[in-house]
């Protein structure tokens, strides 16, 4: 081939590269610019990495219509963030995949049942918010079951969850112990159908996760919990590292229902504080004027009203809680999840 | 210069998106600069990441079930340790799955060809109604028939306390080590072991010793006969000599599983089941094309000289469509292996799933997606070096 020839190819091949390179620009997940915040602001949606098969926390019905605690929170920010608490695509992520799932940016944000851990939040491209729910590993059996106590587990067989903290744990706490067991690990078919099938004689899971599976069986009480907690599992939302702006929104949402809560704002009597705020605090977090203040805008890069927003479309916490989380019979008072004042754990810094 | 009269106008000149030369460059051109552009983008998507194995010499802190032979821990085995537990699971089915699939692919290859209607047929339906079905879909049936099919363990099946089945698994009397009437060591077992060993390889020389006196002279030697004769006889003088150094473990229930003996679990039977159907249906059909490729005059041959119809189909048409065969069987043999991943849909810690739990826990899903690329295949590569050598062993025309 002569240099003129070649010359002729690599134009062509120079100007195939600058055309695909310009088509394929177009698509990228705009992380360089306003980062996670402004993609979903242009998007006009926000993707939300769930879990559609656990009932008050994330569950997808026959209507494919999702509902639960971590559904509400998605809620919430979409209202925040678009003004629109439907304006949600939610994205079933399974414990194998969720951190890929955000990496890749094919979710914005996680809310899925999903503990903090160093590892996680320093090698898996994940940041996580405050946490919405305190959570911690459990047992059940059937009701019939000889088990009682963390011994008579020795030399049985555990089904447990593939890839999550809960395999973990489990493995720590049996060797602790010297005990031996066969795990039966699924990520699907469900280690929960295993177990009722009594392919393994334990189920073991986050406390809330346990129980709210057991209560949407047909016959909760042939089931029983052993008095044991093995982890602590803090459940929060999950963004991607890095974006600060992203995970600011997301912390103040979480804080701000919180807040309301402390404040007495809910669900119902929210816009009757917005129009009257009852005291300078509860202004502050409306984002509306006390006494001819000026309202301050704090620069989260979303007007000021956008958590008086989540709280018109899901309420405060406890209103979350009670519409989901207590619909399974786990109660809230006395718990890790109850606010600080009422001897919980639950303690949003203040917004100001 | 001179004009030629009459003769053809000059051909007008060709448009340049016509032209060969053009068109070829712009083609390659359009190559070249996709390969580029995609080894650009992988090269930007794996840029600005730490990389290393060090991560699989740390410890698992997990642990996977379907151990058999072997009994590893999480805490104190290396997450390296956990991968080669996958890869012995996977093995395991491989080779359960492999010898399976050939004697049934043979059967119903052979029996589609049977002149018996009900067999003929039987055998097309299982070839049909196995081939078409997604393997996965398969597996997964197999899985929810044992698990939700099969009785719970406190209502286990009891064949005559010696077999048992429930969803628990299928548990069967197994043989154990054992020291023997002499109340000998257990590796007696090993000596055992050896001395069947070394009747094989005797009965193997003398099989051939015996198949060159038969060529040489034209008498009936009997190499297969007297092989199996050493064999077989060797085996059991040493057994008995050596006190019966081995016992046959029968399964009890005991709590809520099985003690003693093997259990096949539910998870190993259905991908093991899913796999061997699955394959057999296609190595079937590899069986009956070729066999039919045979010329009939092989068939009408062996009718000639009198050779009756197992007779006919064993030292006439298997080992001629036994060459015709391998390279296609070997196909499939490479497909189970690599299907055997599907393990993944009934909670088998095959090596897949093993390095799928490594990868959720600690990311680097480039290294371990290469981990897993590779291990698969060395798999394959071994596969096909047995299998090769098998061909080139049965093409190769002795005279």
């Amino acid at each position: 081939m002569t240099r003129k020839r070649w010359a002729l190819a690599a134009a062509t091949a120079m100007a195939v590269i600058a055309l695909l390179a310009a088509a394929c620009g177009g698509d990228g997940n705009g992380e360089e610019g306003g980062g996670t915040l402004q993609t979903v602001l242009d998007r006009g949606e926000l993707k939300c990495g769930v879990t559609d098969s656990l009932p008050g926390f994330g569950f997808k019905d026959p209507n494919s219509v999702y509902s639960g605690f971590d559904i509400e929170f998605c809620k919430a920010i979409a209202a925040a963030v678009l003004g629109d608490a439907e304006q949600v695509q939610y994205v079933p992520a399974s414990s194998q995949a969720r951190f890929e799932l955000l990496a890749s940016g094919e979710v914005d944000i996680l809310v899925r049942v999903t503990t903090i851990t160093a590892q996680r939040d320093v090698s898996r491209g994940v940041d996580f918010a405050q946490t919405t729910f305190y959570d911690g590993q459990g047992f059940v059996v059937h009701a019939d079951s000889d088990i009682r106590t963390a011994e008579d587990m020795a030399g049985t067989t555990i089904c447990v969850a593939a890839g999550t903290t809960t395999e973990q744990n489990l493995d720590d706490f049996f060797n602790a112990r010297g005990l031996a067991y066969t795990p039966l690990q699924g990520d699907w078919p469900d280690p929960q159908d295993q177990f009722l099938e009594r392919r393994c004689d334990v189920l073991t899971s986050d406390k809330s996760g346990l129980a709210a599976r057991i209560s949407a069986l047909p016959n909760p009480e042939d089931y029983r919990f052993l008095p044991l907690t093995i982890s602590k599992e803090p459940l929060a939302p999950g963004v991607r590292d890095g974006d600060t702006r992203w995970k600011d929104v997301v912390n103040w949402v979480v804080y701000g229902l919180i807040n309301a809560e402390e404040l007495g704002v809910t669900r119902d009597n929210v816009a009757a504080m917005a129009a009257d705020p009852p005291n300078a605090a509860v202004a502050r977090l409306l984002g509306e004027p006390f006494k001819g203040s000026e309202v301050a805008d704090l620069g989260f890069g979303v007007d000021a009203q956008f958590i008086q927003r989540a709280l018109m479309a899901v309420g405060n916490y406890g209103d979350i809680y009670a519409r989901t989380i207590e619909q399974l019979g786990i109660t809230r008072a006395g718990t890790l999840n109850a606010l600080y004042t009422e001897g919980g754990i639950l303690y949003a810094p203040p917004y100001r | 210069m001179t004009t030629m009269t009459g003769g053809l106008p000059p051909p007008a000149p060709t448009p340049l998106f016509f032209r060969r030369g053009f068109r070829n460059l712009l083609a390659q051109g359009v190559y070249v600069g996709v390969t580029a552009l995609v080894i650009f983008y992988v090269v930007q998507a794996l840029g600005g990441r730490e990389y290393g194995f060090g991560f699989l010499n740390q410890p698992a802190a997990f642990d996977v079930g379907n151990q058999w032979l072997i009994n590893v821990d999480g805490t104190t085995n290396t997450r390296f340790t956990m991968y080669l537990v996958g890869i012995w699971a996977t093995a395991r089915v491989v080779m359960v799955t492999l010898l399976l699939s050939t004697v049934l692919g043979v059967a119903v290859g052979v029996a589609r060809l049977s002149p018996n209607w009900l067999l003929s047929k039987m055998a097309m339906l299982f070839v049909e109604i196995f081939r078409n079905m997604p393997l996965f879909v398969q597996i997964v049936l197999w899985y929810a028939i044992v698990l939700f099919g099969l009785p719970q363990i406190q209502n286990a099946l009891d064949l005559g306390d010696t077999f048992f089945l429930s969803n628990r698994g299928i548990a069967v009397p197994w043989p154990e080590p054992d020291g023997g009437l002499y109340g000998g060591p257990e590796w007696l077992t090993a000596v055992w072991a050896a001395a069947v060993a070394a009747a094989a390889v005797a009965a193997w020389f003398v099989r051939r010793r015996r198949q060159e006196l038969e060529r040489e002279t034209g008498q009936p030697h009997y190499p297969n006969r007297w092989g199996i004769r050493l064999f077989a006889g060797g085996a059991l003088v040493s057994f008995l000599a050596l006190g019966l150094p081995l016992t046959i473990d029968v399964p009890v229930l005991s709590g809520t599983d099985y003690a003693e003996g093997l259990t096949l679990r539910p998870e190993f039977t259905a991908l093991t089941l899913g796999l061997t159907i699955y394959t057999a249906s296609f190595i079937a059909e590899i069986v009956r094309a070729s066999i039919q490729a045979l010329p009939k005059g092989q068939t009408e041959a062996a009718n000639a000289i009198g050779l009756s119809g197992y007779q006919r189909l064993t030292l006439v048409i298997l080992p001629q469509a036994l060459r015709q065969m391998i390279p296609s069987v070997t196909n499939q043999y490479l497909n189970a292996s690599k299907n055997s991943s599907l393990a993944y849909g009934v909670s088998y810690a095959d090596l897949f799933f093993v390095a799928n739990i490594i990868q959720n826990k600690i990311g680097h899903a480039v290294e371990v997606f290469a981990l897993i690329i590779v291990t698969y295949m060395l798999m394959s590569l071994a596969i096909s070096v047995v299998m090769n050598f098998l061909n080139s062993r049965l093409t190769l025309t002795r005279v």
